[in-house]
């Protein structure tokens, strides 16, 4: 590929235009209002003047020690984490099943995965409203067979949230190991069978070593959507359990603490950046090959 | 014998998790015609109440609207200044293109309402007021920016540099070269990029939050369902669901269609 790309002359000035609308958008407003945030990150709040300027860490310090803070942060890498484990299990063998279909079984598997995601989130966070209510269906059933009397509580709870972000995060992880194992060769699979491997050694020591650069994907990519997920926090689990993206927003629209959000905002890029950059680490020491690329 | 076996317990599984993906969306198009305000499944009848009640709630259809308004004014942005960076990206080589390529891949990872809030408080500190059409406009298209990118460059990845250059040679101009050549081959990138975009920005929630006086319609939606919860709400998510759906089929027919008439030209 890359002998077919052109090598221009030092002076072309068109690569330059065609990349300036772009930056139009992004520089001003992307790049320049994460700045904003990290200087303000330094300033001081103040209940009258809304932001003090200054150059201190004091926010910082506030967001680690302070136990409310903490453990929101805590509370929801965890459940981060949680998340990309529940759907790295559940996606691996639907995604290893998907690679052997072709034809019309393999595109309605695809429109099961991809559904989720044309579908608005409003939608399947009301279905899941439905399915997980006192009186939904999940409650119907357990009390129609004689499990429980009473319902369990789901909705408003951790658990109804952890079940909504599973569901809502599942084909970002389905997707990069479909193409991960997708790109698998075959005849690597038919040399360790032939050469005696069994199902399990040819899984752990072929196929699974192999699809780890998708794996990682799928995790690097949930970690950072769940960390920022607001609506299914707000609508499906509790705020006895907060969740950084709702806290963030409190922090700054009903509490009116702008130096403090913008703190946490950076707190939060800094997690997901710590995140991509250690399982990449753990990536290329696990699977050397990937760095081949 | 034993593969037989063994895939059908694959099979099952798929079934199943195919199942899982599709229930909750399932169950929000049933409660759409329950004829009952509570929230149980399966309804205690059948009724179109819901869908009368939210076609005339008014504040679901202005929202509707102005979430119309951005989400077409994003995605044209973020359509027509990623397709040009991405072109840019695949067929040139100059000064700083992996950081660009890192840069417009960024809005992907950082959280929108990280995005929202980075913009509400510079917005202040220039003096302009944070809520306003451009100012979330221009926001939606940042974050509709990657999955152009990316949809591009996934459409040129054979794509053959030579035929630019055979058209520079034989006297066509930069512009003519773009509309006539590059345009053509990448359509079908830009066209699923865009409508990408433009999904992205009917759903978005948290970055919204910052710039809008609540007004979008995924902001009244989640309004409603904080105090009343009825169906009215799953009526509205069905139809624009619907809506989203027959537009994609439609966008992929005529794709189709057009690589049909491309093929039977000699």
């Amino acid at each position: 590929m890359s002998a077919a790309v052109a090598r221009r002359k030092p002076r072309d000035f068109y690569p330059y235009l065609l990349v300036l609308p772009v930056l139009l958008v992004v520089v001003p407003f992307f790049l320049l209002p994460l700045g904003v945030l990290l200087r303000n990150s330094l300033y001081r709040d103040d209940p009258r003047l809304l932001l003090v300027p200054d150059t201190t860490l004091v926010n910082y310090v506030k967001l680690l020690s302070d136990s409310y803070y903490s453990g929101i942060f805590l509370n929801s890498l965890g459940i981060a984490f949680l998340i990309a484990l529940i759907t790295l299990f559940i996606a691996y063998p639907l995604a290893w099943y998907m690679v052997q279909q072709k034809g019309r079984k393999l595109t309605i598997l695809l429109w099961c995965v991809y559904l989720p995601l044309i579908v608005s989130v409003i939608s399947r966070v009301y279905g899941w409203m439905v399915i997980t209510a006192d009186s939904g269906l999940i409650n119907s059933l357990l009390i129609w067979s004689g499990l429980t009397e009473e319902p369990i509580r789901m909705l408003f709870d951790p658990i109804g949230m952890t079940i909504g972000m599973v569901h809502r995060y599942l084909p970002l992880m389905i997707l990069p190991l479909y193409s991960a194992l997708n790109r698998l060769d075959r005849q690597v699979l038919s040399a360790s069978s032939t050469l005696g491997a069994t199902g399990s050694q040819s899984f752990f020591r072929v196929i699974l070593p192999l699809s780890l650069p998708g794996v990682f994907v799928g995790v690097q990519l949930t970690v950072a959507v769940v960390l920022s997920d607001y609506v299914l926090p707000l609508l499906l689990g509790s705020s006895r359990f907060p969740m950084v993206a709702p806290a963030i927003h409190d922090e700054a629209l009903s509490m009116l603490r702008w130096a403090s959000a913008a703190a946490m905002a950076v707190l939060t890029i800094v997690a997901v950046a710590l995140v991509i950059v250690a399982s990449n680490l753990l990536l290329r020491w696990l699977a050397p090959w990937s760095r081949a690329k | 014998m034993t593969r037989g076996r063994r895939f059908t317990w694959f099979g099952l599984y798929a079934i199943v998790v195919c199942g899982f993906l599709v229930l909750p969306i399932l169950a929000a198009v049933i409660l759409s015609f329950s004829s009952s305000s509570i929230l149980s499944l399966p309804p205690p009848g059948w009724s179109l109440q819901w869908y009368e009640a939210a076609l005339s709630e008014r504040r679901f259809v202005s929202g509707f609207y102005m979430s119309l308004r951005i989400a077409v004014a994003a995605s044209l942005i973020a359509g027509v200044t990623g397709t040009l960076a991405a072109v840019a990206l695949n067929n040139y080589r100059f000064g700083g293109r992996d950081t660009l390529r890192l840069l417009l891949i960024l809005p992907l990872i950082v959280p929108s309402i990280v995005i929202g809030l980075g913009l509400l408080q510079s917005y202040t500190l220039i003096g302009v007021n944070g809520i306003g059409f451009w100012q979330v406009t221009l926001g939606h298209a940042v974050i509709g920016v990657p999955y152009v990118v990316y949809l591009v460059l996934a459409a040129m990845t054979h794509y053959d540099i030579r035929l630019e250059k055979a058209a520079l040679s034989l006297g066509a101009s930069r512009l003519q070269v773009f509309s006539g050549i590059t345009l053509p081959l990448i359509r079908t990138g830009v066209l699923a990029g865009t409508a990408f975009a433009f999904l992205i920005s009917f759903d978005e929630v948290a970055l919204s939050l910052f710039l809008t006086r609540g007004n979008t319609l995924p902001l009244r939606l989640v309004q409603h369902i904080q105090y009343y919860a009825d169906p009215s709400v799953a009526a509205v998510s069905t139809l624009t669901t619907l809506a989203s759906v027959v537009a994609l089929v439609a966008a992929g027919l005529i794709l189709r269609r057009g690589a049909r008439r491309r093929a039977m030209e000699p």
